[in-house]
């Protein structure tokens, strides 16, 4: 494959004759460009839409005049967007930005496909035949077996992408976020305690843990934020952020404490040890509920404060005063790991000792503990109300059987993101279905540029140029989430005790000649032959169907933007025990045979541990050569989708940092003033970060809230982003193959690195 | 009868989002980053581990007694009496930036051709305020201001002086009254209202 520059620059687009240019791009910045005269009102109408711009589905109220989206908020009482009923909706700030996204110029508003080499744009019809014939062509030589598909972001998680690629073209390999985003956490805490979505129950909590989370600048949905500021404000809850950055959530925090990065485990088995020791845990939910405690009680029994002071830099009182106060406002308290935790390489061990201080207190499903969400109802099988059997073609078709690394050798998985490139060079995986996400921003990244070059057929469904749909075979133009009718139930929200559904209709027509979701995959099916298990004329149709099963039209959901449809209880458990190996919360995971194996093999414990990194298996180590340790971030103002492809969503950014003056588009580092003075580094300047592996450039923000000896940016800009300059660094180009955490093969992201100055005016 | 409107943030409550500013940007078409009529300031103090921010959404204060509206030479510029609020009359602005220059914040800011500011939402866009009928609260058929409406955790609110002096602190009113009656705003611990926008 090839790669090619498809893309406007903004600053060229902004600075050159705005007038024509907006005019050209059917006034895609906005009408007071255009004229100058907003006090003409057309036609306007109010209608609902349900943001995906992190993927959170808060209902929004669309202001629509004369066919064109011009403003947006958030549903009153929508159990994503409010903190509940008869509660105000908001949307926040990159929800806000979206309309840029949906009239942005640099939008693939047509279908593209690769001819000679190069890209070039072309019509439905020939990008239609062109794929079918690939697919069939790829089939043939390859076997469908070796078409990766990459799980994506595709609006509302619809499963045409998998009812096309798996069940019908028969592609049995995925790799999703489990290895790019939360894996150590998720599939931690699948052993522990069932999977049923983790997510705390906010608004209920007395005591909150934020750890490695920052939960009030990237949250997942509105009720999020206002959840935990009900907690304070109605619950007087205490809050504690665990994190070296000062966050948002450390900023609304009772305490922040910027611990030592990756030793966060130790932190964890010692607060247990005083949990144990005061014997203020629930000894009625260990006793009934619970395997593995005294593997637990022997693990902690010394490992005290005082020693995990050493290792964390945490004050041995103030862990004793954390631990005393989550466990006596336990049930109502909950401790919450997250990315913080997930990239790191040692973030299984870690994750499951904190997941253990969960079990330990007994908070688990319980009010303002962990909460196990469920939606507590289903929705109907449109392909069986139909009568349509669907076949699973992915079935018996032979995978890769790797045994490089632990999770390989263990039967965990065999092919995680950042072994993805293996999979190419050994001629495993020959080409990759991709919809809506950039994996080459999400670690390895040389690698996989290199392995989608080598790649025989990459097909992707996408909005925006990046490194993916540049070097694509077949670009489908996606339709963002103002043009598509959408469907989500669920659990988690603001109504700690209902599932519910929400839905709404295309807010405005098409924009250039881009698709519904749904269309894309209905009419390659067609193409393919396989039109049948399409009959739907669109995805509202098929989402209709599936409203049979509680009663209701799409129509009727669409028009009141949600429905709370079930009553969940707390203590789901109580009811059939934990949906684990043994029906119990295992604080001990001897009962997963696969773990057991691998940690028999690796030497380590399946109850809780303390793993410190170890240039070896869980983490590189800082030394005189890289002696900061990088990681990256989240921040409030950028989902983890095309946010820095919107001139918007980048101003809040910088404008977050007090850098927008600096006339540079990209991310910075932050680092604290003792590390960037030795260097002789100030706020603006550019500098280089390398690790043992490569380097990047961005800006340098010298920051008070960054723990010395630790650096930090945001990812997903860089060369390979959607923005339209490229600005700033791709952080995952220090990623390479080996940094993975060895359970569950998710990307670790901690890279030792030295920062030195390259360039700067100050 | 008619009374002054004011804005009402209490900095304890805003989480730093920036959903205002860009709901700002988005309901008044504000396209430039120097163009931006309400923005977000983020306050640092002490040094790690002791730091710590504090954060305040920042726009027109639509002062009681107006520094941009008596620099205006060409009569731009007015404090309206029904309700407040100072709005930009763009026909008659000859874009020489006193007001801008003026004001404390640098509220008034340069769109490419003239000056324009918040307007608290009377209209939608630049040039949208002025001449306009007189504030209504949203329960009586006006809008709520961009801001206001999406504010994430109900820091900021806007009406009249007198509803909003309800809703704030004693400390915060006495502030604002002594303040040339601006924003009425929350006290901190790291942040005194009197030295916003130094």
């Amino acid at each position: 494959m090839g790669s090619q520059d498809l893309t406007v620059s903004r600053r060229t687009f902004l600075k050159g004759s705005a007038a024509g240019a907006i005019g050209a791009a059917a006034g895609c910045l906005g009408r007071s460009a255009e004229s100058g005269d907003v006090t003409s009102q057309g036609e306007r109408s109010v209608v609902h839409g349900n943001c995906w711009i992190c993927r959170a589905e808060c209902g929004q109220e669309i202001t629509v005049e004369d066919g064109r989206a011009i403003d947006l908020t958030g549903v009153d009482g929508h159990p994503k967007a409010s903190a509940g009923p008869d509660r105000e909706g908001t949307l926040c700030s990159k929800g806000m930005a979206q309309l840029e996204k949906t009239y942005n110029p640099n939008r693939i508003t047509q279908p593209h496909i690769r001819e000679d080499g190069e890209l070039r744009a072309a019509s439905w019809e020939e990008a239609l035949s062109y794929a079918a014939d690939e697919l069939e062509t790829f089939a043939e030589e390859h076997g469908s077996e070796k078409l990766l598909r990459y799980q994506g972001y595709p609006l509302a998680k619809h499963p045409w992408h998998d009812l096309f690629f798996k069940n019908l073209y028969g592609a049995p390999l995925k790799v999703g976020r489990k290895t790019t985003c939360h894996g150590p956490f998720s599939t931690s805490w699948e052993w522990m305690s069932g999977y049923g979505r983790e997510w705390p129950d906010w608004q209920n909590s007395e005591y909150i843990i934020a750890w490695g989370r920052n939960v009030m600048e990237c949250f997942r949905g509105q009720w999020e934020p206002k959840g935990v500021m009900d907690a304070k404000e109605n619950n007087d809850a205490t809050v504690v952020a665990i994190d070296p950055r000062y966050t948002k959530t450390a900023q609304k925090a009772d305490k922040w404490i910027p611990i030592e990065p990756r030793t966060d485990g130790a932190l964890a088995l010692a607060m247990g040890h005083v949990i144990i020791e005061e014997e203020l845990y629930d000894e009625a939910f260990v006793e009934e509920w619970t395997h593995g405690f005294e593997a637990y009680r022997e693990a902690v029994a010394d490992k005290t404060p005082e020693w995990a002071a050493e290792i964390t830099g945490v004050d041995a009182g103030e862990i004793r005063e954390i631990a005393i106060g989550f466990a006596t406002a336990a049930p109502s308290a909950v401790a919450f790991p997250w990315t913080g935790l997930a990239y790191q390489a040692n973030g299984f061990k870690n994750c499951q000792n904190v997941h253990a201080l969960n079990g330990l207190v007994g908070n688990i499903d319980r009010p303002g503990g962990t909460r196990q969400w469920s939606k507590g109802f289903s929705l109907a099988d449109p392909h069986e109300k139909q009568g349509i059997d669907v076949p699973a073609n992915y079935e018996d078709k032979p995978t890769p059987d790797y045994d490089d690394y632990p999770f390989q050798k263990h039967g965990i998985r065999d092919v995680s993101h950042n072994l993805v490139p293996k999979a190419v060079e050994r001629g495993d995986i020959k080409g990759f279905v991709n919809n809506w996400s950039s994996p080459p921003k999400s670690g390895n990244t040389d690698e996989w540029l290199q392995a989608l070059d080598d790649m025989d057929l990459v097909i992707t469904v996408d909005a925006f140029w990046d490194a993916v749909s540049k070097r694509a075979d077949v670009v489908f133009p996606g339709a963002s989430q103002l043009e598509q009718p959408f469907l989500k139930g669920g659990g988690d929200s603001s109504y700690s005790t209902s599932g519910w559904v929400t839905a709404s209709r295309p807010a405005i027509d098409l924009i250039g000649d881009c698709k519904p979701d749904y269309q894309v995959y209905k009419l390659l099916a067609e193409e393919m032959g396989w039109g049948e298990y399409f009959p739907w004329e669109s995805g509202a149709e098929y989402w209709d169907e599936q409203l049979d099963a509680i009663d209701m039209s799409f129509d009727e959901l669409a028009d009141q933007s949600y429905a709370i449809v079930s009553e969940v209880g707390y203590e789901q458990w109580k009811d059939g025990g934990f949906d684990t190996e043994n029906g119990l919360f295992n604080f001990d995971l001897d009962v997963k045979d696969e773990y057991a194996e691998l940690a028999a093999e690796m030497g380590a414990s399946t109850a809780p541990e303390w793993q410190p990194p170890d240039d070896k298996h869980y983490g590189e180590t800082t030394d005189d050569d890289y002696p900061l340790l990088f990681t990256d971030v989240f921040v409030e103002q950028l989902s983890r989708g095309h946010c820095q492809a919107l001139e918007r969503s980048v101003a809040a950014y910088q404008e977050r940092y007090d850098v927008e003056d600096w006339d540079y588009d990209g991310n910075v580092l932050h680092i604290n003033p003792v590390d960037a003075g030795e260097r002789g580094i100030r706020t603006g300047d550019m500098v280089r970060v390398e690790s043992a592996d490569d380097s990047i450039e961005l800006m340098a923000h010298v920051y008070e809230g960054a723990r010395p000896g630790w650096v930090a940016t945001v990812n997903g800009f860089g060369e390979t982003s959607s923005h339209p300059d490229g600005a700033g660094a791709n952080s995952m180009k220090l990623n390479k193959e080996r940094h993975v955490e060895p359970v569950t093969g998710m990307t670790a992201r901690n890279h030792p690195v030295e920062v030195s100055r390259v360039g700067g005016e100050n | 009868m008619s009374e002054e409107w004011t804005f009402y943030f209490d900095p304890n409550s805003c989480i730093g989002c920036h959903a205002c500013s860009v709901a700002c940007d988005v309901r008044n078409d504000r396209e430039n980053a120097d163009d931006n009529w309400r923005t977000v300031k983020h306050e640092g103090t002490g040094e790690f581990p002791d730091y710590e921010e504090t954060t305040v959404s920042i726009s027109c204060m639509h002062c009681g007694n107006a520094p941009c509206e008596k620099v205006c030479p060409t009569g731009a510029i007015t404090k309206r009496d029904a309700d407040g609020i100072v709005t930009v009359d763009q026909d008659k602005c000859i874009s020489c930036h006193y007001c801008g220059w003026a004001c404390p914040y640098g509220a008034p800011t340069f769109d490419g051709e003239k000056m324009s500011k918040c307007h608290l939402c009377l209209g939608e866009g630049a040039g949208d305020g002025a001449g306009k009928p007189p504030r209504e609260r949203p329960k009586a058929g006006g809008t709520t201001p961009a801001c206001v409406d999406n504010c994430v955790t109900d820091a900021l609110h806007a009406g009249p002086v007198s509803e909003m002096m309800e809703l704030a602190s004693d400390a915060a009113v006495r502030k604002f009254t002594q303040n040339d009656r601006q924003l009425i705003v929350e006290p901190t611990e790291e942040v005194d209202p009197e030295t916003l926008g130094d």
